[in-house]
């Protein structure tokens, strides 16, 4: 099995192997929101500001803020950037499928900082649309996840039935 | 027991194919040993003081003749001739190259077995009844659903970097084999559904775990699991190894909360899409019938007269057989702690034995307890004189289930990159001290546990006499923890003044046990309710006092 070489420059790409260009600028708390453009507010100023702005934002969350928190203001977020300041906090995962499964948030949920190719396959499973992966030749990444994993046990935030499905669905036909 | 369909194949291969290049690309330079050992640990591989150490899963402690006999074939080729049974009912080669990694996980998925989450902060190998299926005080059977949790928890998106590992024990039975409750969850079948327990556990700050919920039925299982991990996933300490099991944000939290924001997590998932349907369930609960049982009648006279003529027999009956529900039948262990040996060591030449025992007198069925000895769950009262002959040609026909000399140790400093102090040498010279099998009897049950640091592999808190090794400036000390259980009763033991040397640990616990047999009432006193009736302080002074 051929797998990608790692590299330093982190490349953005969608669950479904696309590389993509990156539009959106993280603001710092002091920053001025611009007149245009496409702003990533952190979690303490879109929960602070988000009640009074119009238009729509990205927020990012850490792992220590709790998503529902966000509840009032989903109308107005247009993508959500998931930190990993570290692979081993796992607590970004639980953030993606609240935000997707129990909150029906439907724009992007992007993962962001110590995103490895190693746990890509979790990450999409759980719910990210997006990964801001640290490896080179990110198409053959995601091209490699879909080769190893055909089958899941358990239902996620994803497409794949779980292999209990699978099997009672071919006895009963 | 469980055989795999073309899915569980199918996922167990493409893990394979996956670490196999993992390995690969360590071997050939192209990551370091830093990148390496996150994605070496989530398959089973450890690095030890002096070699690569590969943990293989045994799930909820149920092996097949044919995997035994892998055992013995990967103990032979790839390691030094023997594999080491855990406390997780698991078994560890201690002696393996990473380059021969591959191989023995391909050999290992020939016969449905893998390495899958025995290392890492993810949820690992659930573990249960080593008499699952044949107890006489079984009220369910644990194993379907033990499982059922295996399937569930396999390569989990949202619970593969947790706080901290995460294990799950199950009891079907009144008398608690199991030792649910000093598990981060404890799940106890009773006729109501399971009884859950959470956030028990040893380590550096041990807990018997609270009651967080009763009578929840076994179709939501899983759900409710989930939401039990989500609610640990999100709020479990993790700027603390040492504080980040679950066991400390139940105590922060109190079980009351912690029980509360689980059952709201709970009705906010979409249960239906998590919880196996009863076709599932049932699917899986039909690998496990009871074995068809050899008609022929107990021949009581014959059995008698063996005894007779084979007091050595006759021990061995009395010591390492539990009855079965089938009057005709007998559960067995094997005893893998011979006097001065490895506490859970077996040799490839015993493992093939005692696969070939299972072959001709057990349905073809073993188990690992979690006591580090390996059981034959059913087998015909007729055949045991011919099995214990066999067995005790081989070594293992240790006549010593739960008494003294039938220790748990932890690896220890002979090969952990963790330990303080050692536990293998410790356990054999205790084991030599009461090697006199009347005196034994005599004892009966006493449960020690040593463990050679504060991690407590060994479980030293939960042995009637617990033993830790503490590296004091670098000497090896031991602690002596009194009055800990792990059944049904679970309590923790507590340390007894200073440390010890190695060499003046057997004699204090001679002394301890010489008072024991002054005080206790009658033999069927045991040592744990002499010591529960006249408390510790009453056997403090026989630790540290030369009599």
């Amino acid at each position: 099995m051929s797998q990608p070489n790692s590299a330093s420059a982190p490349q953005l790409i969608t669950a479904e192997g696309q590389v993509i260009a990156n539009d959106w600028q993280l603001l710092a708390d002091e920053d001025a929101i611009g007149a245009d453009g496409a702003y990533v507010l952190t979690f303490k100023r879109a929960l602070a500001d988000l009640p009074t702005l119009n238009g729509r934002y990205g927020v990012r969350i850490e792992p220590g803020d709790d998503v529902r928190e966000l509840i009032p203001y989903l109308d107005k977020i247009a993508l959500v950037e998931v930190s990993f300041p570290g692979y081993r906090d796992g607590r970004g995962y639980s953030t993606a499928r609240i935000l997707k499964q129990n909150l029906g948030f439907t724009g992007p949920i992007r993962a962001v900082g110590d995103v490895l190719r190693d746990q890509a396959h979790y990450m999409l499973r759980c719910g990210f649309t997006e990964l801001l992966l640290k490896d080179a030749d990110p198409e053959g990444v995601i091209a490699w996840i879909k080769s190893l994993y055909q089958y899941s046990y358990q239902s996620a935030a994803d497409a794949h039935k779980p292999v209990w499905a699978l099997r009672h669905a071919k006895t009963e036909a | 027991m469980y055989v795999y369909d073309h899915y569980d194949h199918a996922i167990v291969k493409q893990r394979n194919a996956e670490f196999s290049d993992q390995v690969r690309r360590r071997l050939s330079g192209e990551i370091t040993e830093d990148q390496f050992k996150p994605l070496r640990l989530m398959n089973g591989v450890y690095l030890q003081l002096h070699a690569y150490m590969l943990r293989v899963a045994v799930p909820y402690g149920v092996l097949s003749s044919r995997q035994v006999r892998k055992f013995a074939h990967i103990a032979r080729t790839y390691d030094r001739g023997f594999g080491h049974f855990t406390t997780r009912q698991n078994i560890q080669f201690n002696w393996i190259k990473l380059a021969e990694v591959p191989a023995i996980l391909d050999e290992l998925a020939e016969v449905e077995m893998h390495a899958i989450q025995t290392s890492g902060n993810c949820i690992r190998n659930t573990t249960t009844d080593q008499f699952a299926g044949a107890a006489k005080d079984e009220i369910d059977d644990p194993r379907p659903w033990a499982e059922l949790i295996r399937q569930w928890s396999t390569f989990h998106p949202e619970y593969a970097f947790l706080p901290r590992k995460f294990k799950i024990a199950i009891t079907g039975a009144t008398e608690d084999r199991a030792a649910v409750r000093v598990h981060d969850i404890g799940l106890q079948l009773t006729e109501r559904g399971f009884d859950v327990y959470a956030g028990g556990g040893l380590g550096r700050t041990p807990a018997v775990a609270p009651l967080i919920k009763s009578g929840l039925p076994g179709e939501k299982l899983l759900s409710y699991l989930e939401a039990c991990l989500r609610v640990y996933n999100r709020y479990g300490r993790r700027d603390n190894s040492y504080k980040a099991r679950i066991k400390i944000l139940v105590a922060a939290l109190g079980a009351e909360e912690y029980a509360r924001q689980v059952e709201a997590e709970w009705n906010a998932l979409d249960q239906d899409a998590i919880d196996a349907p009863y076709a599932e369930i049932a699917r899986i609960k039909s690998f496990f019938p009871a074995p068809a049982y050899k008609a022929e009648a107990f021949d009581q006279a014959a059995f008698d007269r063996a005894k007779a003529a084979d007091s050595r027999f006759a021990r061995w009956v009395r010591n390492n057989t539990l009855a079965h529900r089938n009057d005709d039948h007998i559960s067995l262990t094997i005893s893998l702690k011979p006097i001065g040996g490895v506490p859970g060591d077996a040799s490839d030449a015993q493992m093939d034995v005692m696969a070939d025992l299972a072959d001709d007198y057990a349905y073809g069925e073993l188990r690992v307890s979690h006591e580090q000895n390996i059981i034959l769950p059913h087998v015909h009262r007729n055949d045991l004189y011919t099995i214990y002959q066999k067995l005790d040609a081989a070594g293992l026909g240790e006549a010593n289930v739960a008494q003294i000399t039938d220790m748990i140790a932890c690896p220890g400093l002979d090969y952990c990159s963790l330990a303080n102090a050692r536990s293998i040498p410790l356990a054999q010279d205790i084991s030599r001290r009461f090697e006199d099998a009347q005196l034994s009897d005599t004892i009966g049950e006493l449960k020690i546990k040593i463990s050679g640091c504060i991690n407590a592999c060994g479980h030293h808190h939960v042995g009637h006499i617990g033993i830790l090794g503490v590296d004091k400036q670098g000497v090896e000390f031991y602690q002596i923890l009194l009055g800990g259980r792990a059944d049904e009763k679970a309590a923790l033991g507590a340390i007894t003044g200073k440390g010890l040397s190695a060499e003046d640990v057997p004699a204090a616990i001679e002394r301890v046990v010489k008072l024991y047999l002054e005080l206790r009432t009658d033999p069927s006193e045991r040592f744990i309710d002499t010591l529960g009736r006249l408390g510790r302080d009453t056997f403090k002074e026989a630790l540290h006092e030369p009599a």
